[in-house]
């Protein structure tokens, strides 16, 4: 078992005919991710990596039983390609590219709360299911499965983690990007509770950083669920006002400090990891 | 992306917002005329991109032309809260009854919109909220809803508005709505609204911040001369040349060259040189997969700031792999050279074939890798943290 993503997802890729969408398509195909087909309006009847191209969404479901979708597409279409997706009762969608205007955001979160799709991103690289699937431009070579989720806003330290998890023995269960965008189509306490649900996963590490209240919306999850979190919150000592390379990294006054994110978590029962070598130290402290 | 208050001023006046009818000057001279014109007395207020102007001496009176000039000659030639002064708006003076606080923004938590208001306006709303909490006033809406009138109505009763004066503040109140949802905005804020002794209600001072990723669809403001700016303060040198190549970076006050791959870990790699007991010089994006150009473009940095005095680098070779990585930087250090000493790890994808390109780089030409140490999977990255702690000691 897993979260979101498995081996028996049928995935579309949404942009499938551009650089990124055919250059990833090829590598999550080469993971065994179960990709069926992809759209590009206009395109319809092509073929990317013998996969057919369709003009919609619709389409593709009709002729592959598509349930899930990845978006590789440039900012300004990101809003239309998931809606579409959405409304064309797709479950999952995940949004890769950066700089997604916020409204388009919220937009997008509207409508799959109507629709119960869950969107990952934007600003993700993505998810990975070990052995399993890989959504997004993850590289696949620090993970394995096993017993652990993560959740992170970040690809690079979604990387560490699972490195470390993988070397120490433990391995993961589902790694879920959130994304490092100001406005996100999931929040940590969503996903928290998804990994409760799944008997596999032992334990959660869960990485947040600077910025946002998508940490501090994890306090009541957190006191709930029985699956123990770790938590890692990146950017104690960042400057005040300052964006550092995500555009949602960014303290404003005392507000989304790694230190409050820190001690909210801790009260609810998180473990707090200062750095990587923590994390396997206190699974074996908990007995996963 | 922050607008100057005169440029919200505009938006405000496309949606039929009362703002005065203020003159921007670029010279004590207009400034002078822009006195005059407005009648002989002013405010004169100076333009930056930051809150807190007034505490910082940046919002004088003119009780005449010929006082304004010596004011607006002291203003050009003073920086406010480290912006060089460049322009001036000269605003008429009116008698003030009461101030009130009007202001939208994006309740991030709740994916909502929210409209915020307070018959306590004239501070920061974040002063209103610690001072009297009781005397703010929240509506949410959703993304795609419009403000009607009978809303706008509702919130100018709470505010205590009535009869004429009511009636002239729902258009505002709509307006302000309008203006955030015209303009992809982050913040649209109206604080004080004025209420003057003859009756009047006026937009005296405007905040408006708009989502810098939403430009493409803004035409409009581009052709107001709204362009993409940097908003967070004057940037350093660095920070300007870094940009230039599309590189997130900051300057910060340590002696530790950070080269660390992506930002969440260059976020996260600041942290652990603390945590040793070191100090960062910068942060730094340095992933994704970076051409050899802009490899060396990003070691330059770090190499020609003098407050340097080690170099942390890490990289996790994905899809770009660590051979690559090594070979680039490889190049660079033949090329160019390295002033300071280099610790730096590879892990991920070919980090085998990586550290043996620095190994055997080094049999070749010794003296170019001397300060270079390289490490593989094996050493944790918490350990090359330490040891970028030590070098920057050493060296001090």
């Amino acid at each position: 078992m897993a979260i979101l993503v498995d081996k028996d997802s049928k995935v579309l890729v949404q942009g499938i005919t551009g650089g990124a969408g055919s250059f990833h398509t090829k590598r999550m195909l080469e993971y065994g991710t179960q990709i069926v087909g992809g759209t590009s309006p206009g395109k319809g009847g092509q073929t990317v990596e013998n996969l057919p191209v369709f003009d919609t969404v619709d389409e593709c479901i009709d002729a592959t039983e598509a349930d899930t979708s990845v978006i590789f597409l440039p900012a300004p279409f990101v809003k239309e390609a998931a809606i579409e997706a959405i409304y064309a009762g797709i479950k999952f969608v995940v949004v890769i590219p950066e700089h997604i205007p916020i409204f388009d955001m919220m937009e997008i979160r509207m409508e799959a709360k109507k629709y119960g799709t869950t969107v990952l991103g934007s600003n993700t690289a993505g998810i990975i299911t070990p052995g399993e699937a890989n959504l997004g431009i993850i590289p696949d070579i620090a993970f394995k499965p096993g017993r652990v989720g993560t959740v992170s806003r970040s690809g690079s330290l979604t990387y560490y983690v699972a490195d470390t998890l993988t070397r120490s023995g433990y391995g993961e269960t589902t790694c879920v990007g959130l994304g490092g965008d100001p406005v996100l189509g999931s929040t940590f306490d969503e996903i928290l509770k998804m990994f409760d649900a799944d008997p596999l996963t032992k334990a959660v590490v869960m990485c947040g950083e600077i910025g946002g209240v998508y940490e501090e919306r994890a306090v009541s999850t957190i006191k709930k669920i029985k699956t123990p979190v770790i938590c890692m919150i990146g950017g104690v000592f960042a400057p005040v006002g300052k964006r550092m390379g995500h555009a949602g990294a960014i303290v404003e006054g005392s507000m989304g400090t790694a230190r409050s994110k820190l001690r909210v978590l801790e009260e609810a029962g998180a473990y707090p990891a200062k750095t990587f070598t923590d994390i396997p130290k206190i699974l074996k402290s908990l007995n996963v | 992306m922050r607008l100057f208050e005169f440029e919200a001023k505009r938006l405000f006046a496309e949606k039929k917002i009362p703002v005065p009818n203020g003159i921007v000057v670029t010279s004590p001279e207009e400034a002078t005329a822009a006195v005059r014109e407005l009648g002989g007395e002013a405010i004169l207020k100076v333009q930056i991109l930051s809150g807190g102007r007034g505490k910082a001496g940046g919002i004088k009176k003119a009780d005449s032309p010929d006082q304004a000039f010596g004011l607006a000659e002291e203003l050009f030639a003073a920086t406010i809260k480290d912006y060089p002064i460049k322009q001036i708006l000269v605003d008429p003076l009116y008698e003030i009854k009461k101030e009130y606080y009007l202001g939208v923004t994006i309740d991030r938590a709740n994916y909502k919109l929210v409209f915020i208001s307070s018959p306590s306006g004239g501070v920061d709303i974040e002063e209103i909220a610690r001072t009297s909490p009781d005397k703010i006033f929240k509506e949410s809406f959703e993304i795609n809803e419009k403000m009607y009138s009978f809303q706008a109505f509702g919130i100018a009763k709470k505010l205590g508005f009535t009869g004429d004066l009511l009636k002239k503040a729902v258009p505002i109140i709509k307006g302000l709505y309008d203006v955030f949802k015209a303009y992809d905005c982050k913040l649209a804020e109206i604080n004080p609204l004025v209420e003057t002794t003859d009756g009047e209600l006026w937009a005296a001072d405007a905040r408006v911040s708009v989502d810098d990723d939403s430009l493409f669809r803004h035409k409009e403001l581009s052709e107001m001369g709204i362009e993409k700016r940097h908003e967070e303060g004057e940037m350093t040198e660095r920070e300007q040349l870094a940009r230039e190549s599309g590189i997130p970076y900051l300057d910060l006050d340590g002696d530790i060259g950070m080269f660390p791959g992506g930002a969440g870990f260059g976020i996260m790699g600041n942290d652990f040189i603390h945590y040793y007991g070191g100090k960062p010089a910068n942060f730094m994006d340095s992933g994704g997969g970076p051409s050899p150009e802009r490899l060396a473009k990003m070691l330059i940095l770090l190499d020609e700031n003098p407050n340097v005095k080690a170099i942390f680098g890490a990289r996790f070779g994905g899809i770009s792999r660590c051979d690559d990585f090594a070979k680039g930087v490889i190049t660079f250090l033949r090329e160019h050279g390295l002033s300071k000493p280099m610790v730096c790890r590879m892990t991920g994808n070919m980090w085998q074939e990586g550290v043996k390109m620095f190994e055997e780089a080094k049999k070749e030409t010794p003296e170019v890798f001397e300060k270079i140490e390289i490490h593989g999977i094996e050493t944790p990255i918490e350990e090359i943290s330490k040891r970028a702690v030590e070098l920057a000691k050493e060296a001090n």
